[in-house]
């Protein structure tokens, strides 16, 4: 194997493999051992089997070749999670790759799901869970799906009616209706930690409801919810509207949680890697973007109007600068409120999935790290962000501190030890 | 072989009250020939407009059967066009379009402006020129009824069958369409086999008159010949002692058929056939 | 115009107008911005849309035309499906008395299910969600009008089914000429009740749904708690609403007749 003849394509190739083997084998040495064991052949045959190869490779290349499809349809929510895809539209950086991208306004998240599941979109914003819970056939069909980034990390919070302002912990909350956006959303899962966290059972105590979140400020004002955990502006908008105030920020529970995802079909990635690795360029460039906090006020005027959020653009501004009135009389000032960080760690997969588990959303037992690794896409994506000269971390999957709670710190080699130190839980 | 042919027609139909059958009439029989003008004649119940439309083919005989010109009838034809009581016609239609609706199904290989042709014709012949493009509701129960006539003889159809086709007429209009009728029979020399319970009627218009007895189990009690020499003048009819004594006949027939029916229940005349007599 | 006539126009009118007084008095009593909007802030709304009806800014931002022309493209190619379908089935039921009886427990069974219920059905097998709009605007369509033509059809006299025997008319011509026009006022006004559920059905199919209509751009005002765009679509609904009504009574009284 004399690698001195090769070209740097192919070395890049080479690279990019034996990587991949690495990754899967757990080291360099497991992955002789199972090269020796095997030979190369079938080793090659078997990850190709669980990995598309082509893709990684063509991700190992510096740039792209020219995207097969050019124009894509993009499915979004509007909630300011969403921020990168957005404004990616706007502000130029799908063009900037050659793609001509049209964003796509869905009603909630099950249209989201059917909508990229039949092909109407190519590529679409989901909340975390969902390229896991779709994946695993979970709540839906079967689908592969591949989340190379996260749109935004924090940007919920728990909002209260105005008439609860009393209610100072988490007890305080019994008896209440709660709303989510969807079951398999960060937000069900985060409010479930808090409140079993305060010693409140989700499902027994409360009631937690899926709503869309445009509707919930409705029915918070209509007294249908009590409060909710939801993305902004909705937080935000309850204040504005004089219906309720922020209750925690969910980066006081987890921070620098991720929230929504940019997620496409396995399919896209596997027969068209071009047009995949440019979108996921252009998402990386606006995550990288917004993450600055000088732009984004910028920004919160490029995603405001009619066919984007729609919403005022001082509730938009408040929630991306920070800066906002809590409801309570108060201004704050929080600059990591909302914030840009696109890296799928596998932790932060494993933490989603041992949660479905715990809650009973997902009954079968799978290998936590095996689905991380074939959703959360950490490999491919440090490499396409070194190759845009961003910096992604050293390891793809860490630790994570909470803010709340007694089992403060997640270790992502521990999830059953971590789902069994749980007292409340349903499985 | 006779050209129409009644040939022991029994009708049944299932009892109102209780389980089985009641018998309309049993073993009707009797022939006409072509071009003749038969009427009967009898009590309600006794089954002449059953019989009318089993010779109609909208109803199907319980036994026996009806043949025209050596074939059975088992199905409604528009070579036996009938004019019904109640005009029966297209409300949504134009008397014009009434009439073209069955002059177009008698004559397919016509085209538009022969049909136009011809129901003008027999528009113009039933004396309703000008009301073509009226709808029956606009019209009298008299204009009605020339239509239906219009719209039956347009087809020069083998048989013409008339069911009680002046009952819903006034007196008057009555004696103008009965003319009307024999004008257009004379022209057209179809044969008719009409239903009725007007004796004068019947005996101004027929050849020949069949006498059904009261319902149920009617029989054809008889059929008197009409020989009183055409055209008839309803004027000079009034005097003529042929058609006094018919009248006079058949008036008993159906009066002795009541007291018959009060009494033993069957219906049989008790007074004998009237013999042909000679002039 | 008659004196009658403009008896019931004054009466009309004057209710109208004092129900906006009284509204602009309930809504202006409140703080603006918060609370029901007024007749006047509607007002202004509304100058605003029509001015820029077919205004075209991507997707998800459409002039009030342009989302009121695709509502009802959706209407039309869902209504004129589904009363093809529910005349030709009813004319069948309607002469047919045997099957009549054995499909109309099924009948029975389907009629009072929600439209929208069948919106998840039809997009988890068609995977469209545009064809998915249309079906759904199909379901909500035809019982009406196979109740009523079934009916009308059912009811027609012997008399009229006798003539078209005697005269051995083909079935296509007994069709045309004696069974529909005969069956006509019935089947009409099945399909007048059945434009108003389709209207109203499109509406909150496109809710669910989003993409382009009349139902999406209330959903999407609702988002941004936009009430007046709210009320001056629901506004703009219930006029397109009266128009198809009208036209359709039109259609009626030329099919009438009396017999």
């Amino acid at each position: 194997m004399n690698e001195g003849n090769w070209d740097t394509s192919t070395l890049r190739e080479r690279a990019a493999e034996r990587a991949i083997e690495r990754a899967v084998f757990g080291g360099e040495l497991g992955r002789r051992a199972f090269l020796t064991a095997v030979g190369a052949t079938t080793a090659a045959a078997a990850l190709a089997s669980v990995f598309p190869m082509a893709a990684a490779k063509a991700i190992a290349q510096d740039r792209p070749g020219p995207p097969e499809k050019r124009d894509l349809k993009i499915g979004f929510i509007p909630i300011t999670c969403a921020t990168p895809i957005i404004m990616a539209e706007p502000m130029g950086f799908y063009r900037k790759q050659g793609l001509n991208v049209q964003v796509l306004k869905a009603s909630s998240w099950a249209m989201i799901r059917d909508i990229s599941i039949n092909g109407e979109t190519d590529a679409t914003h989901m909340l975390s869970p969902m390229p896991l819970a779709i994946t695993l056939g979970v709540g839906s069909q079967s689908v592969p799906y591949v989340m190379p980034a996260v749109e935004n990390i924090n940007g919920q919070a728990i909002t209260l009616a105005t008439k609860h302002k009393g209610v100072k912990t988490a007890a305080d909350m019994k008896g209440f209706k709660f709303g989510v956006p969807f079951d398999y959303s960060m937000h069900n899962f985060l409010l479930r930690y808090f409140l079993a966290e305060g010693g409140v059972d989700p499902d027994r105590d409360v009631q937690i409801r899926a709503v869309p979140p445009p509707e919930m400020v409705a029915n918070l004002r209509a007294n249908n919810l009590d409060g909710y955990l939801a993305p902004d502006p909705f937080n935000q908008r309850a204040v504005f509207e004089e219906v309720g105030f922020i209750f925690l920020l969910s980066k006081d529970i987890w921070p620098g949680h991720p929230c929504c995802a940019f997620a496409a079909r396995r399919e896209l990635m596997d027969k068209m890697p071009n047009t995949f690795q440019a979108t996921l360029n252009a998402i990386l460039d606006a995550t990288q973007y917004a993450h600055d906090q000088a732009h984004r006020k910028e920004i919160a005027a490029a995603i405001a109007p009619k066919n984007f959020l729609n919403q005022p653009v001082e509730v938009v501004e408040q929630v991306l600068t920070g800066v906002f009135p809590d409801g309570l009389g108060n201004t704050r000032t929080v600059p990591d409120r909302i914030d840009f960080d696109p890296f799928p760690y596998h932790s932060m997969a494993i933490w989603i999935l041992t949660q479905m588990k715990r809650w009973g959303y997902l009954k079968a037992d799978v290998s936590y790290r095996k689905v991380a690794e074939e959703v959360f896409l950490a490999t491919g994506t440090a490499r396409s962000m070194r190759a845009l000269g961003q910096k992604p971390p050293e390891a793809s999957s860490v630790k994570h501190a909470f803010a709340v709670g007694k089992t403060r710190v997640f270790d992502p080699d521990k999830p059953d030890d971590y789902l069994k130190s749980f007292t409340i839980r349903r499985t | 072989m006779a050209f129409l042919e009644i040939d022991h027609v029994t009708k049944h139909f299932p009892s109102h009250d209780g389980p089985g059958e009641v018998c309309v009439f049993r073993e009707v029989a009797f022939s006409i020939a072509q071009g003749e003008f038969v009427t009967m004649v009898g009590h309600s119940g006794c089954g002449k407009s059953t019989l009318l439309n089993i010779i109609a083919g909208l109803e199907r005989a319980s036994g026996g059967g009806v043949v025209l010109e050596g074939r059975e009838i088992t199905q409604p034809g528009i070579d036996r066009m009938v004019v019904f009581q109640n005009f029966s016609l297209m409300p949504w239609m134009t008397v014009f379009e009434n009439v073209r609706l069955a002059v177009r199904a008698a004559y397919p290989s016509w085209d538009r402006r022969r049909i136009a042709a011809h129901v003008q014709r027999y528009v113009e012949m039933v004396g309703l020129a000008g009301a073509e493009r009226k709808r029956p509701a606009a019209l009298s129960g008299g204009m009605r009824q020339r239509v239906g006539l219009a719209r039956a003889f347009s087809t020069a159809p083998k048989v013409l069958l008339l069911d009680e086709p002046f009952a819903q007429i006034d007196a008057l209009t009555r004696g103008l369409i009965q003319d009307e009728l024999i004008r257009m029979w004379t022209a057209g020399r179809n044969t008719v086999f009409m239903v009725t319970h007007d004796v004068d009627e019947a005996i101004l218009l027929s050849d020949r008159i069949a006498l059904m007895t009261r319902g149920p189990e009617a029989r054809l009690a008889e059929i008197v010949d009409v020989d009183i020499p055409r055209p008839r003048l309803r004027a000079a009819l009034i005097e003529d002692p042929d058609y006094l004594r018919l009248r006079a006949h058949i008036l008993r027939f159906l009066v002795e058929g009541t007291r018959a029916a009060a009494g033993d229940g069957h219906g049989a005349p008790a007074t004998a056939p009237l013999a042909a007599t000679p002039r | 115009m008659t004196r009658d006539r403009v008896r019931v126009l004054c009466l009309s009118v004057a209710i109208g107008l004092v129900f906006v007084l009284a509204w602009q008095a309930f809504a202006g009593s409140r703080p603006p911005g918060k609370g029901l909007p007024g007749p006047l802030a509607v007002g202004a709304t509304a100058w605003q849309m029509l001015a820029h009806p077919f205004y075209d800014h991507g997707p998800n931002d459409k002039g009030i035309g342009l989302q009121l022309g695709a509502s009802l493209g959706r209407l039309a190619l869902g209504y004129l499906a589904a009363s093809a379908a529910a005349v030709m089935l009813g004319v069948a039921l309607g002469l047919s008395p045997l099957l009549y009886r054995a499909i109309n427990p099924y009948i029975q069974v389907l009629k009072p299910v929600s439209p929208l219920a069948w919106m998840p059905l039809f997009l988890y097998t068609i995977k469209d969600s545009g064809q998915s709009a249309i079906l759904v605007i199909f379901m909500s369509s035809l019982w009406p009008t196979l109740a009523n033509t079934a009916f009308g059809v059912a009811s027609i006299k012997r008399d009229y089914l006798n003539v078209a025997s005697i005269l051995q008319l083909s079935w296509p011509r007994r069709l045309v000429t004696v069974i529909l026009p005969a069956a006509a006022p019935a089947i009409v006004a099945g399909l007048r009740i059945s434009v108003g559920s389709a209207w109203v059905a499109i509406v909150a199919a496109e809710m669910l749904i989003g993409g382009t209509g009349i139902g999406y751009f209330v959903w999407n005002e609702w988002n941004n708690l936009a009430l007046t765009s709210v009320i001056f679509a629901i506004l703009a609904i219930g006029l397109i609403g009266v128009l198809l009504d009208a036209g359709l009574a039109r259609l009626s009284r030329r099919l009438a007749y009396t017999e």
